[in-house]
């Protein structure tokens, strides 16, 4: 479902993010990519940076998957220094704020903005504490910021997919930067037959696009064909 | 406060900001359970009425310097308890930033506000868990962070302390599962509770108060000692011997649907 609205992707250049943006691309969607080298959370390289590839208009659509896959190496706590925890755990939160604050400033009255992010925090994941930490916080600031920007009609909400997914995105048989999928307990396999979780991810942010849709916002979506169904 | 007597008889505790509000009450209820209470504080003459409650409730209390933002003087009062007491048998990490009251402007605030709360709430949560670990590890204890039904709900007005807070959520479930086969017990406690900003505000805005309190089932804020002080000792004690990972919200009826 190819739409005519244009649409930033704010990526990492590796899983889910990246393998959304080509998949948009591809259908014909107009979408802008911010560059991988862009530091997330200097906010005035990201507000020249957003400014510069939207120009002096906005934008009608916003996914954001800021979260650096190879970040996800698994370890106990007690094995991290303080700049492993914080580039783990607090630079990822730095990032979602600092991007989501200039967001603010392209995006559109009536704007949807989705964010991507792991299931990992609703289960908890051993030796995943920092991303663990820094997803539930991410999605929280997201509940936050889709109770403010509810004035200008703008709905911001969350989509998980699983670790492996979120890693991977399409490239189903990379190695996730060389870091490897850690493994995520959950009950049993997913309830659903297997798919493409891009494929998933996408049929949500076209349905969270549509005018239907204009009154939900601040929730959780989880495209995780039916691995851990939330409480 | 009868339920908690000998609940906690002779075991260990830091409780972080226990100067005011839900720390003292909570250092109270550990007295009434019969715990050695570190009352760890910024600026250890705050802590003195924390001091005398802890003591005729029936504790020992040690007042402690305790800014978490510093990993040494957190460091040194950990080592100072189980120097002088022999143990630690649990830490409860409730201090917050000194701005968590105020509103934040999201779209026009700078990274620096930001470091204030995540300092003490993040990073300080990270950091008073490696340094507890191996104490822990040996009594087989508990971590207990205070978290805030804000980060569950994510407040508008609020929107770095729901974060932070919310961060801890994450961090309790993933640590209990990291701890559990050091039958260390890692849980938090979500409370509304009566604060040292809300005595202000009866003060100063009591219809405000009056408006907040309508939203309560119970019809009232918590009392940090007697509402909200029991459950987080049984959350440290044997009783909860079988609980970790998990957030326990007491509101008194505030937020159900989280």
């Amino acid at each position: 479902m190819a739409t005519s609205s244009r649409t930033l992707v704010i990526t990492t250049g590796s899983g889910i993010g990246a393998s959304v943006a080509k998949k948009l691309r591809d259908r014909g969607d107009a979408v802008i990519e911010t560059d991988l080298s862009l530091d997330l959370a200097d906010a005035h390289a990201v507000s020249r940076a957003l400014r510069s590839l939207v120009g002096s208009g906005t934008v009608d659509r916003v996914v954001l998957a800021a979260i650096d896959p190879s970040a996800f190496r698994a370890a106990p706590i007690t094995s991290l220094s303080e700049e492993d925890w914080d580039q783990a755990a607090e630079y990822p939160m730095r990032a979602a704020f600092v991007v989501l604050q200039q967001v603010h400033t392209v995006i559109a009255d009536g704007g949807r903005v989705v964010l991507i992010l792991p299931t990992v925090a609703t289960t908890g994941v051993a030796d995943l504490v920092p991303l663990c930490s820094a997803v539930e916080a991410i999605r929280v600031m997201a509940k936050a910021v889709a109770r403010r920007w509810g004035a200008r009609s703008i709905t911001v909400n969350t989509i998980e997919v699983e670790l492996g997914a979120f890693m991977l995105g399409d490239d189903v048989e990379g190695d996730a930067g060389g870091v490897g999928v850690p493994v995520v307990p959950v009950l049993g396999q997913p309830a659903l037959p297997p798919g493409s979780a891009v494929d998933d991810v996408l049929g949500l942010i076209d349905m969270l696009a549509m005018p239907a849709a204009a009154a939900i916002t601040g929730t959780l979506l989880v495209a995780d064909r039916g691995t851990v169904m939330q409480p | 406060m009868s339920g908690l007597q000998g609940l906690m008889e002779g075991r260990v505790v830091l409780v972080t900001g226990a100067g005011a509000g839900v720390g003292r009450g909570v250092s109270a209820a550990f007295g009434s359970a019969g715990a050695i209470v570190g009352i760890g504080v910024r600026r250890p003459e705050a802590a003195e009425e924390t001091a005398a409650d802890v003591a005729a409730a029936g504790g020992t209390p040690v007042i402690l310097r305790c800014d978490v933002t510093d990993a040494e003087q957190s460091a040194a009062a950990i080592a100072q308890l189980v120097a002088d007491y022999g143990r630690l048998d649990a830490v409860v990490h409730n201090a917050v930033s000194g701005r968590s009251s105020e509103a934040t402007d999201f779209e026009n605030t700078t990274l620096e506000e930001w470091e204030d709360h995540s300092s003490v709430t993040v990073r300080a949560t990270w950091r008073l868990a490696v340094q507890a670990y191996p104490h822990l590890q040996k009594t087989q204890g508990a971590y207990l962070l205070m978290s805030s039904p804000a980060g569950i709900e994510g407040s508008e007005r609020a929107p770095f302390y729901s974060a932070v807070k919310a961060a801890q959520r994450g961090f309790v479930r993933a640590l209990a599962r990291e701890w559990g086969s050091d039958h260390i017990r890692v849980n938090s406690v979500a409370p509304l509770a009566i604060s040292p900003a809300l005595e202000n505000m009866k003060i100063l805005e009591p219809e405000r108060v009056k408006r907040i309190e309508g939203l309560v089932p119970l019809g009232r804020l918590g009392d940090p000692e007697t509402d909200i002080g029991p459950p987080s000792v049984f959350l440290c004690s044997d009783e909860a011997r079988y609980v970790t990972g998990q957030t326990l919200v007491v509101s008194g009826g505030r937020f159900t649907s989280l």
